[in-house]
Order: C-alpha cells, then structure tokens, then sequence
C-alpha cells in the first residue's frame, strides 16, 4: 500500500472513533425513533388461557374466574381503567372505528398504574342471580360482579340462528389523557359471550 | 285525660314524621357527599398522577409512588362501583381511604422531581463532556499516530535497497 492508501485508511479509522466518542453525546441532543406506542388488553379463562371461557350460564350460578391483563407499551406510566359492561346481542359494542366507547352504562370498574412494559391481571368473577323467561324472552334483573350486585334489568330474544338466549360481558380500556385530564377510551376491548340457559 | 293522650299520640306522629323526613334528607344528602367525595378523589388522583408523570418525565425512578397510586386507583375504582350499586357510605368510605393513600404522594413527587432534574443536568455535562474530550482525544491521537507511523514509513523507505526486477 502506498503512503497516501495509508493516510486515507487513518482518516477513516479517526473518523470512526469520533463519531464513536461522538454519540453519548448526540443522544442527549438528538432523540432517536422510538418504537410504536400502544396498550395490550386480553382476556384469559380459568385456567390462565385463551380457553375454558364461561358461556352456559344459569341463574345464581358462579362463573369464572376469568382474567383480564393490561400491559403498557406507551413509553411511559399510564392510569388505566377497565370498565365492565353488559348487553344483550342487539346492543351496541363499541365503535373501534369511530374510537368510542360503548354507551351503556358501566357496572364494575378496575382502576391501576403501569409502569412502562408492565402487566398487570385482575380477576372477575361473576354470577346472573336474577333472570325470568317468558315465551322467547329472558330477562336478567341482577348480574353480580366481584361480589358486587349490579342491577341491570335487561332483556334478550331468543337468537334463531345461533340458539340462544345471547348476552355479553365486555371490558373497555380507557387510559387518563394528561392533556385532556380525563380519562378516554382507549380504543382496546375484550367479550365474553353469554348464553343464559334454563336448566 | 283524653287531652293527655291526645297529646302523647301527637308527639309519636311528631317523632315518626320527623324521623322519615330526617332519613330521607339523611339519604339524599349521603348520595351527593358519596358523588362529591368520589369527584374529590378523582381530582386528588389526577393531581398525583400528574406530578408522578413530571417526575418521571425529569427522569426519576417513579416505581414506588406507582405502587402507592395503584392503592389509591384501586379504592377509587371500589368507591365508584359503591356508588353505582347504592352503597354510598361505602363510598365515602373508599373515597377517603383513596385520598388518604395520596397523602404526601405530590410532595414526594416534587422532591423527587427536582432530584432527578439535578442528576439530569449533572448527567449531560458529564455526558457532553466526556463526548467532547473522547473526540479530541480520538482527533490527537489519530494525529499523532499518524506522524509517528509517516515518519517510520519513510524511513523504512529511504533504507530499502533499489532491485533490479527481471524481465
């Protein structure tokens, strides 16, 4: 190699080494990309998996446990509430689309802070304690969360297609918006299918 | 007599209609304290998280006061889910122990705050600096093998014996 082949190969070595050295401090001016902020929310059976969901129900019997789990990829802590919910097969879901929650009114709550890349799981148990049947309609008076007892007065026509009396238990996410200082709904949403049996 | 008995049957009816009507404005009066003391928790919440998140965004380790707000969450949540089922002293009750877990959370938050804010600072000097001098200490050394390494070269060079190359 000639003098100048090895002059060129220093200068390249120094100009390494001193963006090297460089880069602690342009990290502290410059912010580099961040991955994609967002929330998990799911919902496990009693077995602690994606199986062994409640669905034949009958008045007065406890259902569950079933666990709902949150965790936080927002980049930083988060306040999060999980709303639960319950309607029939005619009512409205949230709009996933629209980003707005559903406007039934909400039953029971879990309220919890997440540090960045933590999970958190609650446990629900539930029970239907007063439900009536009449002709092809049921009706649910009470439904009892976490031993809680909600009134709920809703009723179901019998489902044709699928054959049932069908309800749904539902869990919104909503997170506290510090800019707006409320909480929002947070677009994420969980269901758990009913079918109110008579025997 | 007649009078007297008169009288007693009054005050019975007296004590029986004032005591329905003092439970009822008890009753109604217990609802807007349960709404308004689950509005005060919520308000002292959102005023701690707040001050949680600038410390954590000043860079502090904010683990602990997250536990101490979880507490608090979870008795909000508990006070909300009373009022919904007509449970207001309960309520009331969860209510005050959600404000109660707050206690002190801002000023801690603050402290902590102004901590971090320091250590920051004192960590992008350290940081800035510690750039600044690796660069110059990476440019003269650079330079200076550099020089070493020509003047070897050349005197490598000057001492090597011209050959002859056959053709």
């Amino acid at each position: 190699m000639t003098l100048e082949g090895y002059r060129t190969l220093f200068l390249v070595g120094g100009l390494i080494l001193g963006l090297v050295a460089l880069i602690p401090g342009l990290s502290v001016v410059f912010s580099f990309p961040e991955g994609e902020r967002f929330s998990e929310l799911w919902l496990l059976g009693s077995e602690h998996m994606a199986e062994g969901y409640p669905f034949n129900v009958r008045a007065g019997e406890m259902q569950g446990p079933v666990y709902v789990g949150i965790c936080n990829h927002m980049g930083d802590s988060q306040y999060y509430v999980v709303q639960v919910k319950f309607r029939n097969w005619t009512q409205l879901l949230p709009n996933g689309t629209m980003t707005l929650a559903s406007p039934l009114p909400t039953l029971h709550e879990f309220g919890f802070f997440l540090a960045d890349g933590e999970t958190k799981e609650v446990q629900m148990g539930f029970a239907i304690v007063d439900a009536a049947f009449e002709g092809n309609v049921s009706v649910v008076a009470k439904i009892l969360i976490n031993n809680h007892s909600f009134p709920v007065d809703l009723s179901s026509r019998w489902n044709v297609e699928k054959q049932g009396f069908y309800y749904q238990l539902f869990f919104e996410l909503w997170r506290y918006d510090s800019m707006m200082q409320s909480l929002r709904f947070h677009n994420r949403f969980v269901t758990l299918w009913l079918n109110m049996t008579r025997t | 007599m007649s009078g007297l008995r008169l009288v007693a049957v009054l005050c019975v009816l007296f004590v029986l209609v004032s005591s329905v009507f003092v439970l009822g404005v008890t009753a109604s009066a217990t609802e807007s304290e349960a709404v308004s003391a689950v509005e005060g928790a919520e308000a002292a919440v959102a005023e701690a998280f707040g001050a949680v998140l600038e410390a954590e965004r000043a860079g502090g380790n904010v683990s602990e006061l997250l536990d101490r707000l979880d507490v608090a969450a979870a008795y909000l949540a508990t006070a909300k889910v009373c009022v919904r089922t007509g449970d207001f002293a309960g309520a009331v009750g969860n209510a005050g122990l959600c404000v109660e877990a707050l206690e002190g959370l801002v000023k801690d938050a603050a402290a902590l705050r102004d901590t971090a804010a320091r250590a920051s600072v004192q960590r992008l000097w350290i940081t800035t600096s510690g750039s600044v001098v690796g660069v110059v200490i990476v440019v003269c050394g650079s330079f200076l093998s550099w020089r070493w390494f020509k003047q070897r070269y050349s005197k490598r060079a000057l001492t090597m014996k011209p050959e002859v190359a056959d053709e």
